[in-house]
């Protein structure tokens, strides 16, 4: 016995170690190219301020400063907390009134003066309106280089404005499919404290905000050839609403610019009418809200901000972090204009004459401040997980950070309009400083991957530092008091500048970690797991070369290595089909490429029967099965890009038609199982549980669809539990009848009569059935119909193979497998992916199959459904079937050696099907590896990364399992082989 | 055009099977030229293009190709003493249609688009594709099952009149095969519409064939060698 599981060891050993391989190489690179993120469920409330150590008198101090005559009061926490006593929150509110034009794709030189290029080019200098106004009006408006961080999609862009994070291709969180944020952010801090937020435009909002608008007008935004239904439905609804006053907070999100990119291109009429449009647009927006920013009037504080979400190159591509990509503008404007200007030494603007010879200044801000930034203005608590830092220059430009309404600014005429406002900044760092602070140390207190340790320490130091400046000088101001006001006079420039320099060290350094963190890929890592992928690739060759020649060494006539036509085809094939990864296209079309192989190899084969005269049924029955398959993929890929089908039907008729196919479909699968799997002599107790089984689930199935339809009108009393109930019992059986199947593997009697290959046929039938009624349960309806299409596909393969096997070679088991048969099967198992509605992106995964028969969420419970559906019928199925591709052809000889032969071959195939799989993954991985600044990236390879991995990781393991299930056979074998030797 | 179509007449009626390079160099001339004068004709006189009209466009080419090459290969028939003229060309004529469900079939199982507005073009596109693929077979020789399986299973052609036949039929249809790779990518040019790369991809392939068939004619000349074409 021992030498006999040795024996099988030694076949089997390398599909194993080519998992390990396969694992380290994925994990790997993986770790340097997918960047992970925690989202932290932590929100920011009003009172937590009382815990940060700007307040550092809070608790005891309130009553007595309240009561207390305010107008000594001049130390900077007594005038917070005359602001807390006003109902301020974190900070003063700045602003009473918000207006967000967004403008998607809105590249920085739209904005911009031409003079800031090189060249003017045609697009430029098309929104005047602002330009003007930012030359004009220096103080209360301005122009800034906003720079968002890859990745630069709208839906990761505007998480990363209203957050103010850096979302990350993955962000691990609570939310199972559904894009909604579930982070702290700037809208739900809105609304939590009683802004009214209003919307129009782009209905991503509402996918990322479901429920915290107060009105909102989305507008579908996934036909990117028309231009205009957003920006119409923006406009329609923006005039009005400027002269209401039901709302705090306005978003009009424009995507005109980003659709003509996409089609057009940057230099194209329509973008540069859609860009004049929005000129005469914003105009028009700037003039009603000036007519009522008066004393008393709608807009007399209202801030405007029109800004764009990301850039775009100047083929309208975006998704990467091309310069183009991630340089976006950002025009803020106060209707009330502010007493002065940014101090000069906060100041980042580049100053340049214009077009028309005045001076126009720009500034920069990352994007990442605009959270913040903006929290600040309004005076909510700034966004649990926020990382910005509020930026002077836009903070500086609404008049109300610098008027003090309270007594104070009667108080101190001499202090200066600048020092009062760094003094308000200095606050506002301070407490932006201690959010920041907080949230790290949650960060790395919860998220499995935190941060370095020594950066924490780093980080840590450069905050205390700040926050002991900060100490400093609030208890010399608590000290002194009054009395010597005029030292401080001296002195509080100074200090102040000092102490802002500090925090915003601390905030610089904090965001440089978590970029490197969350937004930069580790090259080394990447490499290193491509490297070793490579090397994998190669020993998976090595491999199938040995048991060749451990084939050859069993059965040494036939030396036959010639290099044939259809082994060239085989391998073009798997060629065109990795290359076609390479490109974005491609990988959309994806299941229509493999289809188009696929046929162009049943063609082949098409003309292989019609030389050879036989089996030109099955060819041409092949192909109309493929070209089935390939409407059930398109049907699937229009769904992917429209939303849901046509298919409403009013008709009963039709709609009975669909009720009954699937359980017609079913009952003659029952009927195929039970023909083939009584053939057999041996396995009668096993193969008769089996049968019952597995025809008891089909029944159960057909039950549970019946049941489920409204065919019968709202049926029967024990719906609730039948709903449930079916489902889980038919997961049961399938449990126990593969439990059963493996454990009959070892208990299996021996019987020298039955022939090896009929043994593997049997089983690899068991196996099929076993898993077949927990596939189909989950596939839904379309399920019967999909496994008879595979069944008659996987047939056509087989006797089509089988065909020009018996025509080349009369001798038993001659040569090396065939490859093109396993391609075959391969090409026919992505095309079943894509069929059955399966796409490579996270919303193609089928969420609803998760939960047919259990009602609430665990999560690896929902997972291994979730996988079962996705890959069942593309990978678990395929592979366990793979058997099917060696044992039918030798099923007529009975001897010992070619029971061996058979299992070598059977490797092999095992093999071939695992190299055809990892190729394209691996070239799926230099895809990557190239495009990783793409602008698709996120969008469309990442997905794709994910998908083949996982599918890759998963043929391995199968294939590990069905060899350990196959290949029993040997140690059944050998002591018989060794009794008939003696 | 006309009288360059008699001038072979005379020739050919000379020879038997045996064609010699002169011949097939005419004929894949006059062919090759049929195709240019239609795409002239088209651009010209009816001011359509593929992109602009692919339907219109190909019936055009397929209306004036289709004589040439049934009345060229007629010409070529096999066995002239029992077979007429007139017989060869209605061959060729009703190979036309049946070449045409063949071709649909092959295009829309690779994937070519259904639907009402795709049927005229597909169908004219067929009609193109069987003229390069079918007709000329069928004319030369009509329902011999023997020729038919030598040239389009084993691709095994011998002599002038098997390289004529097969090499730029098989040209015609590799590229169009290769001529659908460009249709999914994302350029948003007019010309991956369905058939029109697929269109330039056969003619190319079909040029390509006649020069490559020509090429052989050179080499194994007069010879009835056994060649092993693809």
């Amino acid at each position: 016995m021992v030498g006999s599981s040795t024996r099988k060891w030694e076949l089997i050993w390398p599909v194993f170690f080519i998992l390990i391989l396969h694992c380290v190489a994925i994990l790997l690179f993986t770790r340097g190219f997918l960047l992970t993120r925690t989202e932290l469920s932590s929100f920011s409330h009003c009172s937590d301020v009382l815990h940060s150590p700007c307040f550092p008198h809070q608790s005891e101090d309130l009553s007595t400063s309240s009561s207390s005559s305010p107008s000594i009061n001049l130390s900077m926490t007594d005038r917070l907390e005359v602001g807390d006593r006003d109902g301020r929150c974190w900070t003063k509110p700045a602003v009473d009134r918000l207006v967000i034009v967004l403008l998607d794709a809105l590249r920085f030189d739209f904005v911009a003066p031409s003079t800031f290029f090189d060249e003017k080019m045609p697009w430029m200098d098309k929104l005047q309106v602002l330009q003007k106004l930012a030359s004009d009006e220096r103080s209360s408006a301005r122009i800034f280089k906003a720079i968002a961080d890859p990745p630069t999609t709208s839906l990761q862009r505007l998480k990363g404005l209203t957050t103010g994070g850096l979302p990350t291709f993955i962000d691990v969180g609570n939310s199972f499919g559904a894009p909604a944020i579930v982070e702290d952010n700037l809208i739900n801090q809105l609304v939590r404290n009683g802004k009214r937020v209003h919307m129009m435009g782009d209905d991503t909002w509402l996918q990322l905000f479901p429920n915290h608008f107060e009105k909102s007008y989305p507008f579908p935004s996934f036909n990117v050839k028309d231009l205009d239904t957003v920006d119409n439905g923006c406009i329609e609804h923006l005039f009005p609403s400027l002269y209401r006053d039901d709302w705090d907070v306005l978003i009009a999100h424009f995507l005109g610019v980003d659709h003509a990119g996409h089609i057009f291109g940057v230099e194209s009429t329509p973008m540069i009418e859609k860009l004049e449009q929005y000129n005469v647009i914003l105009e028009k927006v700037i003039k009603e809200l000036r007519n009522q920013s008066g004393p008393g009037g709608l807009h007399e504080n209202t801030f405007l901000l029109v800004m764009g979400d990301h850039g775009q190159t100047l083929n309208g591509d975006h998704g990467g972090g091309a310069v183009e990509e991630v340089e976006t503008s950002l025009f803020a404007m106060s209707l009330k204009e502010p007493p002065a200007t940014v101090p000069s030494e906060f100041d980042t603007s580049t100053c340049k004459l214009d077009s028309n010879g005045k001076k126009t200044c720009v500034s920069s801000i990352q994007q990442l401040d605009f959270a913040v930034t903006i929290a600040a203005l309004l005076g909510v608590p700034f966004p649990f997980g926020s990382i910005g830092r509020v930026n002077p220059e836009l903070y500086a430009l609404s008049a109300g950070t610098w008027n003090q309404p309270t007594i104070n600014a009667t108080n101190c005429i001499n202090w200066s309009n600048l020092e009062e406002w760094m003094q308000t900044y200095v606050n506002v760092l301070c407490v932006n400083s201690w959010q920041v602070k907080r949230y790290i140390d949650e960060y790395s207190a919860s998220s499995v991957i935190g941060f370095p340790s020594e950066d924490l320490l780093r980080i840590a130091g450069i905050y205390a530092q700040a926050q002991d400046k900060w100490s400093d000088i609030v208890n010399n101001s608590f000290l002194s008091g009054k009395d010597i006001q005029d030292k401080r006079f001296d002195t509080s420039l100074c200090t102040l500048r000092e102490l802002i320099d500090a925090y915003s060290e601390f905030l610089e350094s904090v965001a440089e970690l978590a970029r490197s963190k969350w937004t930069e890929f580790d090259t080394k890592m990447m490499g290193v797991g491509l490297g070793i992928f490579l090397v994998s690739l190669f020993i998976h060759f090595v491999f199938i070369m040995r048991a060749t020649k451990l084939h050859q060494v069993s059965f040494p006539t036939i030396g036959d290595s010639r290099i044939s036509l259809r082994l060239i085809f085989a391998l073009s094939m798997v060629a065109i089909r990795a290359c076609s990864v390479l490109s974005n296209s491609y990988i959309l079309a994806e299941g229509k490429v493999a289809s188009f192989l696929l046929v162009t190899t049943g063609i082949f084969n098409l003309r292989y029967s019609f030389m050879n005269k036989k089996m030109f049924m099955e060819a041409v029955v092949f192909l109309l099965l493929i070209s089935i398959l390939r409407f059930t993929i398109e049907i699937g890929l229009s769904k992917n890009a429209v939303g849901t089908v046509l298919l409403t039907g009013g008709q009963v008729a039709l709609n009975i038609i669909a009720e009954i196919v699937p359980i017609l479909t079913l009952i003659l699968l029952g009927y195929l199982l039970y023909t083939t799997i009584p053939g057999n002599s041996c396995w009668r107790i096993l193969s008769y549980l089996l049968l019952t089984g597995t025809l008891i689930s089909y029944m159960l199935i057909a039950l549970h669809w019946t049941l489920e339809s409204d065919m019968f009108g709202k049926p029967l009393v024990f719906e609730g539990i039948g709903r449930n109930f079916a489902p889980q019992l038919i997961y049961a059986i399938g449990f126990g009848l593969l439990i059963l199947l493996v454990f009959a593997q070892v208990f299996m009697p021996q019987k020298g009569s039955i022939n090896s290959g009929e043994i593997l046929v049997i089983k690899t039938v068991a196996m099929l059935f076993v898993w077949s009624s927990t596939v189909i349960i989950l596939l839904g309806r379309q399920g019967p119909l999909v496994s008879l299409g595979s069944i008659i596909g996987g047939w056509c393969i087989i006797r089509l193979h089988n065909s020009d096997l018996d025509q080349n070679h009369s001798s038993v088991g001659a040569l090396t497998t065939n490859p093109l048969p396993v391609v075959q099967w391969y090409l026919l198992a992505v095309c079943l992916f894509f069929s059955t509605g399966h796409w490579c992106a996270f919303d193609g995964l089928r969420y609803g199959a998760a939960f047919i028969g259990f009602d609430e969420f665990i999560l690896v419970r929902q997972a291994v459904l979730l996988t079962i559906d996705t890959f069942g019928v593309s990978h678990i199925l395929p592979i366990f079937g793979l058997p099917f591709l060696v044992s039918l052809q030798n099923s007529r000889f009975q001897n010992k050696q070619v029971k061996r032969i058979l299992l070598v071959k059977l490797l092999q195939v095992f093999l071939i099907y695992g190299l055809i799989t990892a190729m394209t993954t691996m070239f799926t991985v230099i895809c990557v590896t190239i495009q990783r600044r793409h602008l698709m990236v996120w969008g469309l390879f990442a997905p794709k990364y994910v998908f083949d991995v996982v599918g890759l990781i998963l043929t391995d393991v199968l294939i590990c399992l069905a060899s350990l299930y196959y290949f029993c056979q040997i140690e059944d074998d050998t002591p018989q082989d060794t009794v008939m030797k003696k | 055009m006309s009288p360059a179509k008699t001038g072979k007449a005379k020739i050919a009626r000379n020879g038997e099977v045996v064609v010699s390079f002169k011949d097939a160099f005419l004929v894949h001339m006059v062919c090759g030229l049929g195709l240019a004068v239609a795409f002239w004709f088209a651009h010209n006189v009816y001011a359509v293009n593929l992109v602009s009209d692919p339907a219109q466009t190909l019936n055009l080419i397929w209306v004036i190709e289709c004589p040439i090459v049934v009345i060229l290969y007629s010409l070529f028939r096999w066995n002239p003493d029992q077979c007429s003229f007139l017989k060869a060309a209605m061959r060729g004529l009703l190979g036309l249609p049946a070449g045409a469900i063949l071709n649909t079939f092959g295009a829309v199982v690779l994937g070519a688009p259904v639907g009402s507005q795709y049927m005229k073009r597909t169908v004219n596109w067929s009609i193109l594709m069987s003229l390069f693929t079918v007709v000329p077979a069928a004319s030369v020789f009509g329902t011999s099952w023997k020729d038919w399986h030598r040239l389009f299973a084993y691709s095994k052609p011998t002599g002038v009149l098997d390289y004529m036949i097969c090499i730029p039929a098989h040209g015609a249809a590799i590229g169009a095969w290769f001529g659908a790779w460009p249709m999914p990518l994302d350029w948003e040019r007019p010309w991956q519409e369905w058939p029109i790369c697929v269109t330039y991809g056969a003619v190319a392939g079909y040029l390509a064939g006649m020069v490559v068939s020509l090429g052989f004619t050179v080499i194994y000349g007069g010879r009835q060698q056994h060649v092993k074409g693809d």
